[in-house]
């Protein structure tokens, strides 16, 4: 894409083996990637394909077998776990499957949560932060509620709250949608996309669903632990048809 | 400091999440509850014991003989008086122990016991007959004297009525217990007019025939068991604020005499109906018991109704026929027996109590004498020696005494005190002036040293001190006394005076020392000890505590159950709230991993975990030490009674008003924190290590 900028999320011939007792599981092989700011990039892929080890090296919450992993222009395998820590906190955002909302915290308490690890803000400033985001999402008239007065899709908007607080420069977001039904998943992607345009953000995710692949600027195909090829949503779409024919 | 509030806030709102949470506070809470009740009360038995102890007779510290067998034990011990060896010299100790700057006094001391014969009824009254008639010898009749002198004959003979109605009595009812022919001879003849008729020819022949024949028969004197102190009685009074006079004086300053304990005195010595009186009302009016209810004061209604025979021995044909009318008053019945009446009056409820006390003490107690020995008498304690000889001495009896707070007590209340002179005496060691006596006695008498008791000499005499090693000459009869030169010295040493430097040169069993500032007891206890040892003098130096011998111990052993007790309860609650904790984290290790995923370093879940326990102790902790504060403070309001006299001296009165120190909170606090702290390590640092990968399980 845009050849002036480095990439934000470069990969370079990664593989990463899980070993389940003497049995070493292969889960990528030789992966090489590039995301540049901006994007808004789904990853797909049959389930096993490796989709959710990609994100897990990405977010720097594992560490790859072999290869090179740079995140922010940071070599990941240099750095010590309070640094991945610090990388996480200041520069990635995470969405997950199953929300993920500290369940003893209200909304505004749990959107508020990454700027007080980052201890960078005062006290009103956090609140101006939160209350503009949960304005965002929609949920500023539920901010003092709990996780469990809330619907799922009212949840999962808390969590991308929650990832953008601190503006990362990253979002990671696994199979965001796979908890909740297609029309509400339509929405937390749309608002994705929205925050995607406004902000810049860059966000990363995976999904198995065409739909919401759709809103995708580029799809990275996974399978059996490889990528197949970087296209667009329309391509990955017709690919996708063209398997399912083939079977 | 944001962060921290979260941690708190988040501790707070999983403290009423989960119910393994509530489990832990309720643990903490009855531990706490435990600590601060248990070490409440503890504490204040042991300051309240503290002062009956140091206050009543041990001082802060106490020095005896390091060659002693036994160690000091101020309250007796089991099987008796500890077998301790004489200090030679008061006088050579008293000056090494006061130089120390925090020693205020050092009063000379030494506890021992012996057997004595509290009167009998008939004796006393013969003793007075007796008296009245050497009156008469040397200054004539007079009206009064005659009519004290009828009364009094009229009283014998009222009792030698009895006498003869209680023997025929027995005689019908035990086939064996059939009187001697010659008592019965005795009896009847005292019974006989014609005795009575000639008393007036030769009345000290009647007497010695009343004494010899007669009183023999009456079994109502009794022995008892008389604790005795012997102390320098001005400084004992001076140094120990807790000793007060209550009836009668202090011995004269250098005087020989005894202070009876009050306790003693009413317990032992007081007619036992009135004693039962007294018993029944202090348990209504300090304990709020009730006739109707309590067995034991049914148990003394009874007795007082059957046991008038004590009663009825002291009142003379007189004072009977007043005791009836009085009573017949106070009843309303025209009962002409004195016994039934009596019966009935003793006879009393929750309901007559009170006015039957009342009458006892205005209108019968003045026909009675209600001591059998009288302030001013003198008495007559047998012991035996070091040596093993048995020593008797006559000593007068000045007044009774008590120690505030533990009038009731037993165990303080036991303790009669003395002179050092009669105590050195009865403890075998020769004064001077006994040493002279002695001779004169055995000069005139031309005795030489009888060693009577040579077969107790080797059970009793084993670690004889060479002091007394010269002994005396057996036994010194008090019927050999009372008569001729030897009555005469013994007038004579009761009026002596002693000089400060004689009653301090000369031995004493401990040496008690009263500290300026008690704080400083521990190392002041050193520094006396190090310089006997300097000085080259075989001492031992003791706390209070120690020298309490068992009793001392007493808080000791509470203590450490207690210790014991919590210890139990916190390693359980230990356990507990570790696993508690494990299970706990192992429930949120999503939340856990979420956490660290979006950025939360190690340190954070750590201190979470950490700062949840602290807070979970804290406000379960704060509840149990609130409310056992309160309780305590309710206690100290109110007061714990004591219920049995025999913890009067642990509680230092009838009632214990505990009051909560803040070594106990800071130390309930501080266990606390410690116990919440340790049992969460593990499962912290367990919780610490958990990978944000573990966010991404989706494990529904
Ligand atoms: N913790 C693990 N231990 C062992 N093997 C694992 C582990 N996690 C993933 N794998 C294996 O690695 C491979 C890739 O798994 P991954 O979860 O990345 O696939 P995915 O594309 O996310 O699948 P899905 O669409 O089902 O989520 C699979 O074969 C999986 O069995
Ligand atoms: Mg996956």
């Amino acid at each position: 894409m845009s050849a002036g900028q480095s990439p934000i999320v470069s990969i370079f011939d990664v593989t990463k083996d899980y070993s389940l007792g003497k049995v070493v599981v292969p889960a990528l092989r030789g992966v090489d990637l590039k995301v540049f700011p901006g994007e808004f990039i789904s990853i797909a892929g049959p389930s096993g394909s490796g989709k959710t080890t990609l994100l897990n090296l990405i977010g720097c919450v594992d560490t790859a077998t072999a290869g090179v992993v740079s995140v922010a222009g940071q070599d990941t395998k240099k750095l010590t776990e309070k640094e991945l820590t610090n990388l996480r906190l200041h520069t990635i955002g995470f969405i997950f499957q199953s929300f993920n909302l500290v369940s003893v915290l209200s909304v505004f308490q749990n959107v508020e949560f990454p700027l007080l690890l980052q201890r960078k803000l005062n006290k009103a400033e956090r609140k101006d932060r939160v209350m503009q985001l949960l304005e965002q999402v929609g949920l500023a008239q539920h901010e003092k509620h709990r996780p469990n007065e809330l619907s799922g899709g009212q949840r999962q908007r808390v969590a991308v709250a929650r990832a953008l607080v601190t503006r990362p420069q990253l979002v990671l977001a696994d199979e965001p949608t796979a908890n909740l039904d297609s029309v509400t998943g339509q929405h937390i992607i749309d608002l994705m996309k929205e925050l995607n345009q406004k902000e810049g953000t860059t966000f990363i995710f995976s999904t198995h669903d065409a739909k919401v692949m759709n809103h995708a600027n580029a799809v990275v195909r996974l399978a059996d632990g490889k990528i197949l090829d970087r296209v667009t949503s329309a391509e990955a779409q017709r690919a996708m048809a063209a398997g399912a024919e083939g079977h | 400091m944001g962060q921290l509030r979260l941690l708190i806030q988040v501790a707070f709102r999983n403290l009423f999440a989960s119910r393994i949470n509530l489990l832990i506070g309720a643990i903490i809470f009855f531990g706490t509850l435990l600590v601060v009740v248990g070490g409440g009360l503890v504490d204040s038995v042991d300051t309240a014991m503290s002062r009956s102890i140091i206050g009543s007779i041990a001082g802060h510290l106490q020095v005896y003989s390091d060659h002693s067998k036994d160690e000091l034990g101020l309250f007796g011990q089991m099987g008796g008086e500890p077998d301790l060896a004489a200090v030679d010299d008061f006088s050579v100790i008293k000056p090494l122990l006061e130089k120390h700057p925090n020693v205020k006094t050092v009063v000379p001391m030494g506890t021992s016991g012996a057997m004595v014969t509290s009167g009998n009824t008939v004796d006393l009254l013969l003793a007075r007959l007796r008296e009245l008639y050497r009156q008469r010898v040397d200054h004539g009749e007079t009206p009064e004297l005659r009519e004290q002198l009828d009364s009094l004959k009229g009283h014998v003979r009222h009792i030698v009525t009895l006498l003869e109605s209680d023997l025929a009595n027995k005689d019908t009812l035990l086939s064996d217990g059939a009187l001697e022919p010659a008592d019965e001879e005795a009896i009847a003849k005292a019974r006989s007019d014609a005795f009575w008729a000639g008393f007036e020819q030769d009345p000290f022949s009647a007497l010695e025939f009343l004494e010899n024949r007669i009183a023999p028969l009456l079994p109502d004197g009794t022995m008892l068991y008389l604790r005795y102190a012997g102390t320098d009685l001005e400084s004992f009074q001076k140094s120990f604020d807790r000793m007060e006079l209550v009836d009668g004086q202090p011995v004269p300053p250098g005087k020989r005499g005894m202070l009876l304990s009050k306790f003693f005195y009413e317990e032992f010595l007081k007619l036992k109906t009135a004693r039962r009186l007294d018993l029944i009302k202090r348990e209504r009016d300090i304990n709020k018991k009730r006739i109707a209810e309590d067995p034991e004061m049914q148990r003394w209604v009874k007795e007082n109704t059957q046991q008038l025979r004590e009663f009825a021995l002291q009142l003379d044909p007189l004072k009977t026929k007043l005791a009836i009318e009085r009573l017949q008053n106070h009843l309303g019945t025209k009962e002409p027996n004195l016994e039934k009446l009596l019966a009935s009056f003793f006879a009393t409820t929750d309901d007559n109590f009170d006015a039957r006390y009342a009458t006892f003490y205005k209108d019968l107690a003045p026909l009675l004498e209600l001591y059998r020995l009288r302030l001013g008498d003198s008495l007559t304690i047998t012991a035996f020696t070091r040596t093993g000889y048995v020593q008797s001495v006559n000593v007068r009896i000045y007044g009774t005494y008590q120690f505030k707070g533990l009038e009731e007590s037993q165990l303080a209340g036991g303790l009669n005190l003395m002179d050092l002179m009669t105590f050195r005496d009865l403890y075998g060691y020769l004064t001077p002036d006994r040493k002279a006596e002695i001779a004169e006695i055995q000069k005139k008498s031309g005795v030489t040293a009888v060693a009577r008791e040579n077969a107790e000499d080797a059970l009793f005499g084993s670690s004889a001190a060479p002091l007394v090693a010269d002994a005396t000459p057996g036994l010194l009869n008090d019927k050999e006394g009372m008569d001729g030169m030897g009555h005469l010295r013994r007038e004579d040493l009761a009026e002596r005076v002693y000089n400060q430097q004689e009653l301090e040169k000369g031995m004493v069993l401990s040496a008690a020392v009263i500290l300026k500032d008690p704080s400083k007891l521990k190392e002041t206890m050193a520094e006396l000890q190090q310089s006997a040892k300097d000085a080259n003098l075989p001492l031992r130096v003791v706390s209070w505590q120690q020298a309490a011998g068992i009793i001392g111990q007493f808080v000791m052993m509470a203590k450490m159950v207690l210790a014991i007790a919590v210890l139990i309860i916190f390693v359980v609650a230990l356990v507990i709230i570790n696993n508690a904790m494990m299970m706990a984290t192992l429930q949120r290790v999503r939340e856990i991993g979420t956490m660290r995923a979006i950025g939360a370093q190690r340190s954070l879940v750590l201190n979470m975990v950490l700062v949840e326990t602290l807070v979970l102790g804290l406000v379960f902790g704060a509840a149990g030490a609130l409310l056992g504060s309160g309780l305590i403070a309710m206690w100290g309001h109110a007061g714990i009674p004591a219920g049995n006299p025999t913890l009067y001296f642990f509680f230092s009165g009838p009632r214990l008003h505990p009051t909560l120190s803040l070594g106990i909170l800071a130390a309930a606090f501080v266990i606390v924190l410690v116990v919440s702290a340790l049992s969460t390590l593990y499962p912290a640092f367990l919780a610490a290590r958990v990978s944000p990968l573990r966010a991404m399980q989706t494990d529904e």
